[in-house]
């Protein structure tokens, strides 16, 4: 009998108390756990969604988005103009352009095309003429017109103006975007699956990146050749940006695109890069001071991230503080059944003494009996946090997430037309904060373990502190008096 | 050989000081069988506890072969009463929850002796005082009060101290019984010179003692 197992064997002299410890303990450091990995699981997603789209602004014409309203294209001072405002670290312009094929297109339109990379909700019957097309291609487009494409084509002010022309004489244009550095116009790498990505930006380059769709339909491959109003280009690498309407397209060199369509200097949107995301609001702001609000639009596609990530937030301080305080509770418990531990053994403590025990021995002892309930709780206690993890931390996300009105697009993505583009970005807008953050993946990350031990060694610290320190106030005479 | 000089004990209970120990002196050889007598309330349990170090005495010296114990720090008081002391209380006081076995071996355990010695002389000390081998593995709460009694009686003398403090260790046993515990508590004195000082009312065993004391207010006194 050494005092290991006297102190197992004290943990339970009170069967039913111990168990009853036991069990508050374990949903005391259950709920601890739970909050922590849904802290760490919360975070996580808010870094997630930070490095995303977080930090990016779009700058645009003022009135126009894509081939949609009008105002004057942006120009490589404004771009200079946008780099230097405070927290920008990078400002990117591109100009966008609709080319039409050589064989089809009879008229062309004055529509400068533009906008962002990735297709949108069309906007049928809105803004001027359908299809403006600012230069010519050789390419055939992989995109069928459809009755989006029939209805954006049409010259009424309406989408149900009678359309003279006939059906098979127009085919969807393709977009061409400029661009200064091997990126999207979005800002984000483009995802080249052949070949390579340009690294020839000058006037005269031939260089051209092309969408798999449109490759395919054209047959071109690596090395194959094109026209582009009246250069040839040779295809440098072909990319996949995920969707129909983005692979319709090609990146040309900027510059080189600025020249073949005559349109040197312009640019027809800006993607700007913001150190933080916690900075976007203010960069926003000071951006459009600096370029004029009325000559540009600033739109920054994280209205909603900021919501969701503020909302995150909030559920990331909530489940901060469950956890510091279940913690607490924890800590309470131990210290509280030790303290009566310890009081109703005065006796007992008080033989021991007597009979020649240290204050070290006896402190020992009622140390191990505090660590039994300690790490039987924890055990249990990551039991029930393993289970509770994951819908604690669904409905705390769930549960201080503004539900917003969710808005689908028109099903089949992207509209036919480059200038649904520009409408990529707000069409988060409708959206709400909720399907932004989706839900929450819960994993133990070493963080987590880090801390839950930290946290329970807390705790195991006052089950052998309070223990410690109260037998060795206990005297030996008190074995001569009863309770 | 003990020697106590000018002990005074007093307690405060609230407004008036009681002094159940008011300038007790006397000293035993070692080896020696001592009786305290007195009666209910007189102050005994109060004189051994200051003895064997429970308690500490309000003013006078306590000196077990030349060293003053009332002057000791507490870690030597610790030692001292594991090593130097066998007490048996009045109130039995063993641990509830260990075996009778267990309850003889802590003492020994608090010294540092390995398990199987230990279970081997508190299995000895258990039978000298009688209790038989089916009664060692029983907890102490399910003994009853005389069985309780010898092996507290048993523990008292696990460490082989060289003064021994009973107080009233015959108390709840019958006549056989407490003629075998007074044999035992003689022969220990005597051949192993152990100093026992008894408490008791029991006249029988006051009559096998070499020497007797009455404890009254405050005062020792030798009959
Ligand atoms: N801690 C204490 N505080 C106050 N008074 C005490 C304390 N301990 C003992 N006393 C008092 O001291 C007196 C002597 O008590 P003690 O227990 O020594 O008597 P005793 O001679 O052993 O009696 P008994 O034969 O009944 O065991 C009693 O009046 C008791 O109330
Ligand atoms: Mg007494």
């Amino acid at each position: 009998m050494g005092v290991v197992s006297r102190s197992v064997g004290n943990a339970f002299r009170n069967k039913v108390r111990s168990g009853a410890v036991v069990v508050i303990l374990a949903v005391a450091i259950g709920l601890a756990l739970a909050m922590l990995v849904a802290n760490q699981a919360v975070g996580a997603k808010v870094d997630s969604l930070k490095s995303s789209v977080g930090n990016t602004i779009t700058v645009n014409p003022a009135g126009s988005r894509g081939g949609l309203g009008g105002g004057n294209p942006l120009t490589a001072q404004q771009l200079e103009q946008a780099q230097a405002v405070a927290h920008v670290t990078s400002a990117t312009g591109v100009l966008t352009v609709r080319l039409g094929n050589t064989d089809t297109t009879g008229s062309s339109a004055a529509g400068t095309g533009t906008g962002g990379a990735e297709g949108g909700a069309a906007q049928p019957g809105r803004g001027g003429p359908g299809f403006g097309t600012s230069g010519t291609t050789s390419l055939v487009s992989a995109v069928a017109p459809g009755s989006i494409g029939q209805r954006n084509n049409s010259n009424g002010s309406t989408g149900t103006a009678p359309n003279a022309s006939a059906p098979p004489s127009f085919s969807i244009p393709i977009q061409a975007t400029g661009v200064a550095t091997s990126a999207t116009a979005a800002g984000s790498a483009i995802n080249i699956t052949g070949g390579a990505g340009l690294n020839d930006f000058a006037a005269a380059s031939t260089q051209a990146l092309v969408g798999s769709t449109l490759a395919e339909k054209n047959s071109l491959k690596v090395g194959s050749t094109f026209t582009v109003q009246d250069r040839t280009m040779t295809v440098k690498g072909l990319f996949d940006a995920g969707d129909a309407f983005e692979n319709n397209g090609i990146y040309l060199p900027l510059a080189a695109t600025q020249s073949l369509m005559d349109q040197a200097g312009q640019l027809s949107s800006f993607s700007v890069q913001v150190d933080s995301i916690d900075n976007v609001t203010t960069t926003q702001t000071a951006l459009t001071t600096a370029l004029g609000a009325d000559k540009v639009d600033v739109t920054a596609g994280s209205t909603n991230l900021e919501s969701a990530i503020s909302s995150l937030g909030t559920v990331q301080n909530i489940s901060l503080i469950a956890f510091i305080a279940s913690l607490g509770t924890a800590g309470l418990i131990v210290l509280l059944i030790m303290i009566m531990v310890v009081r109703e053994r005065r006796r007992e403590i008080g033989v021991l003494k007597a009979i020649g025990a240290s204050n070290r021995t006896i402190g020992v002892q009622f140390v191990l009996e505090a660590m039994v309930l300690v790490v039987l709780g924890t055990v249990v206690g990551a039991v029930v946090a393993t289970f509770a993890s994951s819908p604690i931390a669904n409905a705390l996300v769930s549960g201080n997430t503004s539900s917003g009105t969710t808005a689908a697009g028109p099903a089949g993505g992207p509209g036919g037309l480059g200038g649904g583009g520009g409408f990529s970005r707000t069409r988060g807008a409708f959206a709400g904060a909720e399907q932004l953050i989706g839900t929450i993946s819960t994993s133990i990350g070493w963080q987590t373990l880090v801390l839950g031990g930290i946290g329970v060694l807390a705790i195991a610290a006052i089950g052998a502190l309070i223990p410690a320190l109260l037998t060795a106030k206990v005297r030996p005479i008190e074995v001569l008096r009863g309770e | 050989m003990l020697t106590v000089k000018d002990v005074v004990k007093s307690f405060n209970t609230g407004d008036n000081t009681i002094k159940p120990v008011n300038g007790v002196s006397f000293s035993v050889e070692q080896g020696t069988f001592a009786a305290i007598l007195g009666k209910s309330g007189s102050g005994k349990s109060t004189l051994l506890s200051l003895l064997g170090a429970l308690d500490k005495a309000t003013s006078g010296d306590v000196v077990v072969d030349d060293v003053n114990i009332s002057r000791l720090p507490d870690r030597k008081l610790t030692a001292y009463r594991r090593d130097d002391i066998g007490f048996v209380f009045q109130a039995y006081n063993l641990i509830p929850n260990l075996s009778a076995q267990e309850n003889v071996m802590l003492p020994m355990e608090f010294a540092g002796v390995p398990h199987a010695t230990r279970s081997a002389r508190a299995a000895e000390l258990l039978n000298q005082v009688g209790l038989t081998e089916e009664m060692h593995a029983r907890k102490a709460n399910r003994l009853s009060g005389g069985m309780q009694q010898r092996v507290a009686i048993a523990r008292a003398l696990a460490n082989s101290p060289k003064l021994i403090l009973a107080d009233e260790p015959t108390g709840n046993l019958d006549e056989e019984t407490g003629e075998l515990i007074i044999e035992l508590l003689r022969r220990l004195a005597h051949e192993k010179k152990t100093t026992i000082l008894v408490v008791t009312h029991d006249r029988a065993l006051a009559a096998q003692t070499d020497r007797r004391f009455r404890l009254a207010r405050g005062r020792l006194t030798e009959d």
